[in-house]
């Protein structure tokens, strides 16, 4: 039933589904993994490079996170053709509008417009959707450090700490569970390794194979966007790396600890009621 | 033949704009109101043909309330005033432009009270004080003099009584009633000021 | 290149009027038909035929008394005086009746109050053709928006029409000097709209040549609580004396009174020359009562 809904443009199915805006989700699953976190300090993006071809020029090593303005800059998973369209109409729409008002855009403005070219593209016939999830992160002077995830039909919100992208559901847990408020750029940044540890294959965790990017404020208070170097990023990993492995000798020695807890109490159990009832149990 | 003058104090801004609307040697109307808000707390004081300034106010304030609807927040001074000089320069390279002077005053939260000067050739300068139309020959002597940085609302008062009373005397037009308004850090509002 | 839809509709914030009428001249200009649809899409602004050339306003300069050099010399009708003002009992609306090209007086019998329908009036001064078209547009929009909405459009609104499709005309030599006036749900309304797109509302306006003669008698006779008798008479005589002192101003004099139940027209066509003769003999006899 569903071919015939979702082979040409975005019409509704008879259950009320938008196979094609579906579909472009799907695409996105399937991209390398983009997470932001908010901290108080300012805000990180993360993303995973799936480079496959041996050959394949690396000296542009930006990829996937894009600076869009001095204080806007977006992370994209999905179609990387598509996402260019989208980030040359961001940078477009961020110079107009500080052509118009002299003054940095709003964050939620840029978003908006963009997401409403999103939507339109879910909606106008010929057309198929953006296979494009963007991560939005920057400062205004009305809201300060802001955190944004928009999908290919347009939808856009604000978060704390979110990902898309494969394995975005995993992520997502683990920065639920192990987000804390105010935290500091340096544990946002160690978070974000944490999380790209459990989601990504270990022996693809390498300096090359990521990106990550800040945005902060400088000593003068105006909004700063940095690209981490590889040897930034392959020193967090290895930092990443010794806390991965104290948190798992901490786990060993309270697994230790427990068991020999359990086999003390088992052994006090047995001294008090003798041997033949610890061998019925 | 419209006359606008204002002045930015220690936390507002006072402004003034003569309430005669003119067509030819004629006074056609003795109560205009040469001002129109732009925000709660931002003004703009027009002058020129009363249909650029009717029509150019209109459009300018309903394109700022859409905005501010849709931003949830409404526009800085600065932007504001950058706004409206965007709109007369590309006007004035189109069919048709806006021969209107303005004067925007406003008051933001994060920078203050802040006064724009623009013309209708698209000219903008951030200026402590600033006046248009004949009156302003006879007026900025009186500013330059008179203004000092950080005014209270009643030395400013007292500066804009001189400027009245400098029109009255030597201006050859009978300027007579002058709208005055205040715009600080509670919005726009209106202040009697005693006529010369 | 920048990224921009071409054949999607753009979403823009509130566009400028007078941008999407310029677009509907040029189609007009290149021949094309403006079906109904498109004129729902721009708005209240009717289509309006224009020489076909690059720039109408030019093409009719070069023809007119403006232009030194042309031999043909077209001369608009200016002169004119007409005058309204509201009082407690409603709005009184009186003109004259002159039509002039030049120094040549072209009519004697020109109706210059525009019934545009049992609550609105205008005046006309300036362009007679300008005036009748575009209030006989306006008398349309009018009925439309009584159709539309249920309910009479408020003065306010009305004049708003006409000062709107005006200023989308301005530079382009229409020439209108006109009043507005009604009764809606806030009472009596008067409100001057001229071809510069201005639009002013108050309790009294004189428009046209002879209104600074006309002034001089309201401003003197004018207070909010005339009777209707003492009204009448003040547009009446404010009238007479500008035809008596203005060249372009003369013939009949046309009053009209608006009231809650809608206008009346109080004189018909009252000839000027007989009434200054009646003046006249009344200002004899108020000589020879001071003199005793």
């Amino acid at each position: 039933m569903a071919h015939r809904y979702d082979t040409r443009t975005t019409i509704f199915s008879p259950e009320g589904r938008l196979y094609q805006v579906e579909y472009a989700m799907e695409a996105i699953s399937h991209a390398g993994t983009c997470l932001g976190i908010l901290s108080s300090e300012g805000v990180v993006l993360a993303a995973e490079k799936i480079s496959t071809a041996k050959l394949l020029d690396m000296s542009s090593s930006a990829e996937k996170i894009f600076k869009l303005d001095e204080h806007v800059a977006c992370s994209v998973a999905g179609i990387t053709a598509d996402a260019n369209i989208l980030v040359n109409y961001l940078r477009l729409t961020a110079q107009r509008h500080y052509l118009t008002y002299q003054e940095p855009i709003p964050l939620e403005r840029l978003i908006t417009l963009v997401c409403d070219v999103k939507q339109a593209y879910t909606q106008y016939g010929g057309m198929r959707p953006f296979g494009t999830s963007l991560i939005f992160m920057g400062w205004d002077r009305h809201f300060g450090f802001q955190l944004y995830r928009s999908d290919p039909s347009g939808n856009f919100g604000g978060w704390k700490a979110t990902c898309t992208g494969s394995n975005s559901q995993s992520a997502e847990s683990i920065l639920k569970s192990e987000y804390k408020e105010e935290c500091t750029l340096e544990e946002a940044l160690l978070l974000a390794v944490k999380v790209l540890n459990k989601t990504m294959d270990s022996t693809k965790l390498t300096a090359e194979r990521l990106e990550f990017a800040t945005m902060t404020k400088d000593e003068n208070g105006r909004p700063t966007y940095s690209v981490l170097t590889p040897e930034r990023v392959g020193q967090l990993l290895k930092q990443g790396e010794e806390i991965r492995k104290q948190e798992e000798e901490e786990e060993k020695r309270k697994k230790e600890e427990q068991a020999r807890q359990a086999r003390e109490r088992k052994k006090e159990l047995q001294a008090k009621t003798g041997p033949s009832s610890a061998s019925s149990s | 033949m419209d006359f606008l003058i204002a002045l930015v104090g220690k936390d507002f801004v006072l402004t003034a704009a003569d309430s005669a609307s003119a067509r030819s040697i004629m006074r056609m109307k003795s109560d205009m109101d040469k001002m129109i808000p732009l925000s709660s707390h931002a003004l703009m004081l027009l002058a020129g043909p009363v249909g650029d300034c009717s029509n150019f106010g209109d459009y300018i304030q309903a394109n700022l309330k859409l905005q501010a609807l849709t931003n949830g927040f409404e526009a800085s001074t600065h932007a504001t005033a950058n706004y409206v000089r965007k709109n007369i320069a590309d006007a004035l390279r189109s069919r048709g432009a806006y021969q209107v002077n303005s004067l925007i005053a406003g008051v933001d939260e994060q920078d203050g009270p802040s006064l724009y000067y623009l013309d209708y050739l698209g000219t903008m300068v951030k200026v402590p004080y600033g006046a248009h139309g004949y009156g302003s020959f006879f007026t900025f002597a009186t500013l330059d003099h008179h203004y000092r940085e950080g005014m209270s609302l009643e030395e400013a008062t007292d500066v804009l009584k001189k400027c009245f009373l400098e029109i009255k005397t030597r201006f050859l037009m009978n300027l007579d009633s002058f709208k005055v308004r205040v715009v600080d850090a509670d919005g726009i509002r209106e202040v009697e000021v005693a006529q010369p | 290149m920048a990224f921009e839809f071409g054949g999607m509709p753009q979403f823009e914030a509130a566009t400028c009027a007078h941008r999407s009428t310029s677009k509907a001249l040029v189609k007009h200009n290149a021949g094309a038909d403006v079906d109904e649809d498109e004129q729902q899409f721009t708005g209240p602004v009717p289509m309006f035929s224009l020489p076909r050339t690059d720039n109408p306003s030019e093409f009719l300069h070069q023809y007119s008394d403006a232009n030194p050099d042309s031999k043909v010399k077209i001369q608009f009708a200016h002169g004119t005086t007409t005058l309204g003002f509201k009082f407690q009992h409603g709005v009184i609306i009186a003109v004259d009746s002159r039509a002039s090209a030049g120094s040549y007086i072209a009519s004697q019998t020109v109706k210059k109050v525009i019934e545009i329908n049992p609550y609105l009036l205008g005046t006309m001064a300036g362009g007679a053709a300008d005036c009748s078209y575009w209030e006989r547009v306006l008398a349309k929009e009018c009925r439309l928006f009584e159709l539309r909405n249920g309910e009479r459009i408020s003065v306010a609104a009305a004049s708003k029409i006409l000062a709107n499709i005006v200023y989308h005309y301005r530079g382009m030599g229409l020439s209108m000097g006109t009043m507005i006036c009604g009764w809606d749900k806030k009472g009596p309304g008067l409100f001057y709209v001229d071809s510069d797109g201005t639009r002013l509302t108050n309790n009294l306006f004189s428009v046209g040549s002879g209104s600074t003669y006309a002034y001089g008698v309201l401003d003197a006779g004018y207070r909010w609580d005339l009777s209707v008798e003492e009204a009448h008479e003040l547009a009446r005589r404010a009238i007479y004396h500008a035809t008596f002192r203005d060249a372009y101003s003369g013939g009949h004099i046309n009053l009209y009174h608006m009231k809650e139940t809608g206008w009346e027209r109080i004189l018909n066509m009252q000839d000027v020359g007989p009434l200054h003769y009646e003046y006249e003999a009344m200002k004899e006899q108020s000589m020879a009562t001071t003199a005793d």
